[in-house]
């Protein structure tokens, strides 16, 4: 008899509902967020964490172009490690014999694929240029010659939004 | 009476909306949206290396005079100039003009940017500006050199920007 009463006066379990309204609109807020920088974006660029880019006003998009890459120790033409950089010195980039430098080879066969790949002279002679903006224009200047003499002319200066 | 009472009841009922496949589904795509949304917006400058280029033999009207603006960036400071065929040179010469760095080895961009604006001024055709910068400059100030030649206040000054080393 003891039991029955203890057993009806102990209150019922009752499981706990969580209030996820409040969640869900920070969620939302936070996918609407992402979705519209990701639409705003043309091509994701993936560049060495070392390198800082110079900050500029520009406004212009850069294009899908070929990348050239600078950072302090070496010299990327797009993906691939052209040569390596020491105490601002390209190495295998000599002023004189600009012609057998690694950097000039590839560019010159670059150039040779999307001229008869069909991708139109306006888009292959021109450069997307990421450098670091610590580098001294000593190094710059190597690389911006030896693209040029190898028919790249025209470059687009990659730099972050201010 | 009392079944009546009893239908009202389910009726004020509140619905529970099950809300935890929507957050299983938001909390996969936060992450992924996350990985590949990219916080820093990359912006380009369009500029080129000096050319050979065959020499034109028009006459141009003088509302149609064109300066070339040269910018020298030296160590000690910032030096001025202009070319032009059609132009008289003792004109070229007064815009020639050598502003200092600032005791904090800054470069006077403000002075650079006046300077500028004042050639804009006298010869609006003008769009072309070569920056001469010595081996030790960095690539930062060449980039801050360009943003002040190209623009000024929201007016488009030289959008021509040619990138040039010293020669000789």
């Amino acid at each position: 008899m003891a039991l029955g009463r203890s057993r009806r006066n102990r209150t019922q379990f009752i499981p706990p509902k969580l209030q996820i309204t409040s969640m869900m609109d920070m969620f939302t807020i936070i996918l609407i967020f992402l979705l519209f920088s990701f639409s705003n974006d043309i091509q994701a660029i993936k560049i060495d964490k070392d390198i800082q880019l110079p900050k500029s006003s520009a406004q212009t998009d850069y294009s899908d172009t070929l990348r050239l890459v600078v950072s302090q120790d070496k010299l990327w033409l797009g993906d691939e490690i052209v040569d390596r950089i020491e105490d601002g010195k390209i190495i295998g980039l000599s002023q004189i014999n600009v012609q057998d430098s690694n950097l000039y080879q590839k560019l010159c066969t670059y150039r040779e694929k999307t001229l008869h790949g069909g991708k139109g002279e306006a888009k292959s002679n021109q450069i997307l240029f990421l450098c670091d903006r610590r580098l001294s224009f000593r190094t710059i200047n190597n690389v911006i010659k030896t693209a040029s003499m190898a028919g790249f002319p025209n470059f687009q200066f990659g730099v972050l939004k201010q | 009476m009392k079944n009546s009472l009893r239908s009202r009841k389910k009726v004020s009922e509140e619905i529970d909306l099950d809300m935890v496949p929507i957050m299983n589904m938001f909390l996969v795509l936060i992450p992924f949206l996350l990985m590949s949304a990219s916080f820093f917006h990359l912006r380009a400058i369009n500029t080129s290396v000096p050319v050979l280029a065959q020499g034109s033999s028009l006459q141009e009207e003088k509302s149609d005079i064109k300066l070339t603006v040269i910018v020298e960036l030296e160590e000690k400071g910032i030096h001025l100039s202009a070319i032009s065929d059609e132009v008289d040179s003792s004109v070229i010469d007064s815009f020639e003009e050598q502003v200092a760095v600032t005791d904090s080895d800054e470069y006077p961009m403000d002075a650079l940017s006046t300077s500028l604006r004042r050639i804009k001024a006298q010869y609006p055709a003008s769009d072309t500006l070569i920056i001469i910068p010595e081996s030790n400059v960095i690539y930062d100030t060449i980039i801050r050199t360009m943003d002040v030649a190209r623009s000024s206040d929201e007016s488009e000054l030289f959008p021509n920007v040619v990138l040039s080393g010293k020669v000789g």
